[in-house]
């Protein structure tokens, strides 16, 4: 499994709904590639010169099917768990549609075209739980910023993260604020390199970050009180 | 002979390190809460040289803010120079042509090696050494004549253009590079590794100080030399290859002690890396324009993009948010040495003040580029 | 008590070492220039300050007033005017302003002009302590090379 593969699952414990569907259509998958893989399996059993591949094949079959029986399982409690939050659930998806085109979820782009390769939209609660699990699949956090949409009346927070790993996987976590109490939690206690990152997200687009503890100007004069790359800022 | 000295801990005072301080290497200040000899807590103060380069790129146009760039890492202006033309290059989807990619990494990795000169120079100025500096600026300045001889400028180039670069190189330039790798490669291990490296006095000074375990310089987000002296087998021309180094053949070089000195042989290592790079993209050289056709007003499509490039002092980031306009809507700079210096607080803790010195030393600080 | 005399062993090899180099090396040629004594010859590419181009028909610099060079500036440091003489189809420049303090000399307003009008000089000794000498009217500079 690629990592960006292995770590779009890993980020899919953000959004049970979706991960509900996934797992739904996996297992689906899967049990299909059991029935396929045994049947070749009987094929290959007839011939006797391919011994070596039968018993791997056999091998491969009772891991799928291991791992089909621990996915439906695991499918069975997802679904058990979206069910109880579905109400939630359905709230979750239908408030962004409202607001903008984009909805809470993962969508995987093209590391040739964008640079990255997986975008994560969630709700500004839930930064603090994608940091935690980024920095347990043991990626580092390359920059925090905003982005000011004066249009929409919102600020974007964007962090991003990568990793040291010989394949590529950049991983884009974004999310809305509002533009007159923009607030956010910090991931400092996560990764202690967010400090930094984010008093100067703080200094430049007055974001506050509650729970970091010196959210003091870095960049800008220790008596700021402007954030200029808000876009109504003249200086 | 090292007997821990008894302090008072009840006493402890603030040194104000910087702004203006020649270890500093700019305007840097670091706040010490000192016990003695030794740091109880150091915190980095930024921000004297910070002049919001970010909001000058959403003033003018995309080709106005290449200027810029050569302003922020005024060491290696040509990997800042390329960063930013990768990131308007992969917005607008421009094609950039095989000679002028060659180019690019050819300017790219002599500026390298200048710049690893230059740190080697003002690193051993700080631990004490000064002939070295004379010697490495001897053969920097080499370099800086042949890239003045393409470029037209010595340190705060303005080369690249999107779709290619400014203008060709010529003959006399890639004879002269030939020759300068070959009088850099004579005297790398017969000056710079017996003068220094084998020194003892530099190794008492780097061996087991400023240990950045592994897992630390994870946390903190280091990058390039920082963390490849943990250990760290990171580097963007390798693991997220762009332009034409995938045709190229050199190695990464990772030490794993993660003390000071472990990024001083990182370094040093590097520099034959990026000679080697420079032999191989010299002798390839294909023929061909050296510019594409590129419309003087770019307005690339809504969406965001990133690009990264390996610099000295590592992965330095463009995040570029377009809304179709011919301005940046946004323009993020992710510096390599912002993420690094951010593990100085807590390395330093408890370390004397010459070896936290040292240490800052090997992080290999451009100020300019922190505070952008 | 070993480490101790390892230690001085080390320390006066890297000395014998340290002095070997420093020996060959003092032997060597210089390798600095004596500036004012010795003059720099800049190369062909060397980006000084912009200067006008003549052109070699007419005497009149190339320049026809259109006013590209200035707004592609990235930090606005080039001024210019011109008007029509009686008669005349085209604009003649009448001032051309750079400020120096500004420029950044990357070339954008040399890649913008479309007629070929202005190049970078070789200009590099410019030291000075008054702002107002690096305004330069590139004008009368031209006229003044004759």
């Amino acid at each position: 499994m690629s990592i960006v593969e292995e770590t779009r699952r890993a980020l899919l414990v953000l959004f049970p709904e979706l991960a509900a569907v996934e797992e739904e259509a996996r297992a689906a998958a899967q049990a299909e590639a059991e029935i396929q893989a045994a049947e070749e399996a009987a094929a290959a059993e007839k011939d006797e010169n391919e011994m070596d591949a039968l018993l791997a094949e056999r091998d491969a079959v009772r891991l799928d099917a291991e791992s089909a029986k621990q996915s439906v399982a695991a499918d069975e409690d997802n679904l058990e768990a979206a069910e109880q939050e579905d109400p939630a659930a359905e709230k979750k998806e239908k408030e962004p549609e409202e607001e903008g085109p984009r909805e809470n979820g993962i969508v995987l782009t093209d590391h040739a075209s964008r640079g990255t390769d997986i975008d994560v939209f969630c709700d500004p609660d839930q930064v603090v739980a994608a940091a935690g699990i980024m920095d347990e699949a043991g990626f580092f956090l390359e920059a925090i910023t905003g982005v000011d949409w004066i249009k929409e009346d919102k600020l974007e927070v964007i962090y991003d993260y990568n990793q040291y790993g010989q394949e590529q996987c950049r991983v884009v976590v974004r999310t809305f604020v509002s533009r007159t109490e923009p607030e956010i939690p910090t991931i400092m206690d996560v990764m202690p390199s967010a400090d930094w990152h984010e008093r100067e997200t703080h200094d430049f687009y007055g974001i506050r970050f509650t729970g970091h503890p010196n959210l003091i100007p870095i960049l800008l004069p220790e008596d700021a009180d402007f954030h200029p790359l808000l876009k109504d800022f003249t200086p | 002979m090292s007997v821990p000295v008894q302090c008072r801990h009840d006493e402890t005072f603030v040194l104000n390190l910087g702004p203006q301080h020649p270890a500093t290497h700019g305007v840097l200040r670091v706040k010490l809460t000192m016990d003695g000899e030794y740091i109880v807590k150091a915190e980095p103060v930024l921000g004297y040289i910070h002049r919001m380069h970010e909001k000058m790129a959403e003033d003018g146009n995309f080709a106005q803010f290449m200027p810029n760039t050569a302003r922020m890492d005024y060491l290696h202006a040509l990997a800042y120079n390329h960063g930013y033309c990768l990131a308007v290059e992969r917005a607008a989807g421009i094609e950039v042509p095989e000679r002028a990619e060659y180019i690019r990494v050819i300017t790219v990795e002599m500026n390298r090696l200048t710049s690893h000169l230059l740190w080697w120079a003002a690193f051993l100025l700080d631990l004490g050494g000064f002939s070295p500096l004379l010697y490495a600026f001897d053969d920097r300045e080499q370099i800086l004549d042949l890239l003045e001889r393409i470029t037209g400028s010595r340190l705060t180039y303005c080369y690249f253009r999107f779709g290619g670069v400014y203008n060709d190189i010529d003959d006399e330039f890639i004879a002269g590079t030939y020759a300068f790798i070959k009088r850099l490669r004579s005297r790398l291990p017969r000056l710079y590794h017996d003068l220094v490296t084998g020194n003892i006095i530099l190794i008492k000074r780097l061996k087991g100080i400023g240990m950045l375990s592994k897992e630390q310089a994870r946390r903190y987000g280091c990058t390039g030399p920082v963390a490849r002296g943990s250990g760290i087998n990171y580097d963007v021309r390798k693991n997220e290859p762009y332009s034409v180094y995938p045709e190229f053949d050199f190695d990464v070089p990772v030490y794993n002690e993660c003390d000071s000195m472990a990024r001083y042989m990182v370094r040093m290592d590097e520099i034959e890396q990026s000679m080697r790079i420079i032999e191989q993209a010299l002798d390839k050289l294909p023929d061909g324009p050296v510019r594409a056709k590129v419309p003087k007003i770019l307005k690339p499509a809504a969406g965001d993009y990133w690009a990264s490039v390996e610099t000295a002092r590592g992965n330095l980031g463009h995040r570029l948010v377009c809304d179709g306009k011919k301005n940046p809507y946004k323009l993020k700079l992710r510096s390599p040495t912002f993420s690094n210096l951010s593990c100085f607080g807590e390395v330093a803790e408890g370390m004397l003040l010459a070896d936290a010195l040292a240490f800052m030393g090997s992080l290999d600080l451009v100020i300019p580029e922190i505070d952008r | 008590m070993s480490e101790y005399i390892s230690d001085v062993i080390g320390g006066s090899k890297s000395l014998l070492v340290g002095l070997s180099i420093t020996a060959r090396e003092f032997f060597k040629p210089v390798v600095t220039e004596q500036y004012p004594w010795v003059v720099p010859e800049m190369t062909e590419r060397f980006r000084g300050h912009i200067e006008l181009i003549r052109d070699e028909k007419t005497g009149k610099p190339k320049c026809i007033v259109c006013g590209m060079c200035m707004r592609s500036c990235p930090s606005g440091c080039i001024s210019l005017a011109g008007k029509k003489p009686e008669g005349e189809k085209k604009k003649a420049l009448t001032k051309y302003h750079l400020d120096f303090t500004t420029c950044s000399l990357c070339g954008t307003c040399i890649e913008s002009c479309n007629f070929g009008a202005i190049q970078f000089s070789n200009e590099y000794n410019l030291a000075s302590t008054r702002k107002e000498d690096y305004i330069f009217d590139l004008l009368k500079r031209l006229e003044e090379q004759g």
